[in-house]
């Protein structure tokens, strides 16, 4: 596994327990501890996708913009691996 | 509205080429309980539903299901892109090749293409979501066949992480009947419909 798809798989993980969670909170919305769990999934996704984002290129398309050219285009897509 | 994240919901990652088993997956995509109708038939249910915890359901479960078919259209991709003519003939791949190359269009594994006779919409919350938890069942043992005849764990791995999320869409969706029933005349659900009747 190259660095990228490590860096990468983090934030896969994280968004994925997040995922997980929303669902189960759209149909317990007072269930205080997944809340408390959603919001520590979320501060640690953020961290995980900007240490990916500042090494392999945006995630989304917001963190596109910030040098002298649009990264949003650049490879690999998604479907794409790494020969 | 939707906003794209550049990255899959589960690694995807085939070396090989192997058109006959691409085809066979292919049917997550574009067959009668494939991924494709899947997402659409519980977009187009929110609209007309009742209760909130329902709405949210069937907007993240749909939403989800879009990120499936991102991934089964990568395993496709990524199963045929280096195919040859020869392989194309020998897999049996070859009369999907002459209509669409190695294009990603939604045929099920016999060939037939998508069709919104796959996507349910009554407009009535009891019947939508028996028809999701069927659905979801349905998508489940599709994964159970396809992973009783591949045997390459790169191509295993992904369709056992879409299996496992039928079952978990599967519970969500059963929360989401319970929601309604809860809210509906307990001795008669079928009363009224409650997704029109003021």
């Amino acid at each position: 596994m190259s660095e990228r798809e490590k860096l990468l798989k983090k934030v896969q993980v994280l968004d994925f327990a997040m995922t997980e969670t929303a669902l189960y909170l759209d149909t317990h919305p007072s269930c205080t501890a997944a809340l408390e769990y959603y919001r520590t999934l979320l501060a640690e996704k953020k961290k995980a996708q900007e240490s990916y984002e500042c090494q392999f290129g945006p995630l989304v398309q917001t963190s596109a913009a910030e040098g002298d050219k649009w990264t949003w285009i650049q490879c690999p897509w998604p479907w794409e691996t790494e020969e | 509205m939707w906003i794209y994240e550049k990255k899959l919901e589960f690694p995807v990652k085939i070396g090989k080429t192997d058109p006959a088993t691409a085809q066979l997956i292919m049917s997550q995509l574009g067959g009668p309980d494939g991924e494709l109708a899947a997402s659409t038939r519980y977009l187009s249910q929110r609209y007309s539903m009742p209760w909130n915890e329902i709405k949210g359901t069937l907007t993240d479960v749909g939403t989800e299901e879009l990120a499936h078919a991102e991934m089964i259209a990568s395993i496709v991709h990524q199963l045929t892109k280096n195919m040859t003519p020869e392989q194309a003939k020998k897999s049996g791949f070859d009369k999907y090749f002459v209509d669409h190359t190695v294009g990603i269009y939604p045929v099920s594994a016999g060939g037939i293409p998508l069709d919104a006779k796959y996507i349910g919409v009554k407009g009535d919350v009891i019947a939508d979501l028996n028809e999701d938890l069927a659905a979801e069942q349905k998508a489940r043992v599709s994964y159970d066949n396809l992973l009783r005849l591949i045997d390459d764990p790169d191509i295993r791995e992904p369709l056992k992480f879409l299996r496992a999320r039928e079952i978990v869409h599967y519970q969500r969706f059963g929360e989401a009947l319970r929601v309604a029933q809860e809210n509906m005349d307990c001795r008669n659900f079928y009363a009224v419909n409650p997704s029109f009747d003021k």
